[in-house]
């Protein structure tokens, strides 16, 4: 390749730039061909206490307020789901009474509790059927992080599995 | 430019800026490629979830981490392995003594009966598994002092 500089004709090196390019591409097309865009997840992070005390250890980790020095049993919301037989979730109960598992009418019972200034929950206990799916548990967990943050609050959640007559 | 005469020049098209506009995009995708390949296992299929946070919007997780796949027969995957949940809570008590080693030599002392290890546990469970595994997982890491979990679930867009 010639180059002028000064009047002068200057002979430069002739580089080859088509089999680098050739070479970049074949890479490109491999990159571009294995790529898996990284899924978008997502997390809940709670603290998880052993099952035996749990409420009574959740209620050490919550920091007490001064506004609300009531004892944990008397804050925590107590919920039980139960599962069908192909571990789909076939009940829902808060504080003892049965409530519909459709999306809206669980979140308008939530909010009826974590709202109301005279509720004094501020945390839950979930005893869930250990046949229930995962999947299905993760919708309520949802559900109760949405209500949490609704009611501007941390969300506080504690798991237990559901035994022979517990919530009957 | 005389009618008749062929001028025998060849065209010298600048391939420079194509060649590094090739390479930048090839670094990008070695760099993506990376992070995508780190912790997820392609064969667990988390449950969605709208309400869950961004994993780098979390700052409550702590920087230890242990990252437990859980598969939709409630084993738990680990690279190649497939364990069931007494070969699973045999690998967290490794893993366990792993930190409580660590924590030793950094001089932090760890009381079994009260103290809580720092490491979060990041549980990647299927969404067909059932509760009652995930539960046996999770009891395994509480017997071994484990508190701090982040449970996975992909976010709804």
């Amino acid at each position: 390749m010639a180059h002028k500089r000064g009047g002068i004709e200057m002979e430069g090196p002739d580089v080859p730039v088509a089999p680098m390019l050739d070479m970049a591409f074949q890479l490109l097309t491999f990159f571009v061909l294995t790529y898996r865009a990284a899924p978008v997840e997502g997390q809940f992070v709670m603290n998880l206490l052993p099952p035996q005390a749990a409420t009574a250890m959740a209620a050490a980790a919550a920091e007490p307020s001064a506004s609300n020095d009531l004892p944990a049993s008397l804050r925590t919301l107590p919920v039980v789901l139960r599962g069908d037989d192909q571990g789909r979730l076939a009940q829902v109960s808060i504080a003892d009474l049965d409530v519909s598992n459709d999306p809206k009418a669980l979140a308008e019972e939530l909010d009826r509790h974590f709202l109301d200034p005279d509720a004094p929950f501020d945390q839950t206990l979930i005893k869930v059927d250990p046949n229930l799916r995962y999947s299905d548990l993760m919708t309520i967990i949802d559900a109760f992080t949405d209500a949490f943050v609704r009611a501007k609050k941390e969300p506080k959640l504690s798991f237990d599995e559901l035994r022979a007559g517990d919530g009957a | 430019m005389a009618g008749g005469v062929i001028s025998k020049e060849k065209a010298e098209p600048n391939l420079t800026p194509l060649l590094d506009i090739v390479f930048q995009l090839i670094t990008f995708f070695m760099l993506v490629i990376n992070f995508a390949s780190d912790n997820y296992d392609q064969r667990i299929n988390l449950p969605d979830a709208g309400s869950a946070r961004p994993v780098e919007d979390d700052s409550r997780i702590s920087e230890d981490r242990l990252v437990l796949n859980v598969d939709s027969e409630g084993r738990l995957l680990q690279g190649e392995k497939v364990m069931g949940i007494d070969e699973a809570a045999q690998s967290i008590r490794h893993q366990a003594d792993l930190v409580k080693l660590s924590l030793r030599s950094s001089g932090v002392k760890f009381d079994p009966a009260t103290g809580s290890l720092p490491t979060t546990i990041i549980l990647r469970a299927d969404k067909e598994t059932t509760f009652g595994a995930v539960l046996g997982i999770i009891k395994a890491c509480q017997s071994q002092g484990f508190r701090k979990f982040a449970l996975k679930a992909m976010i709804r867009s």
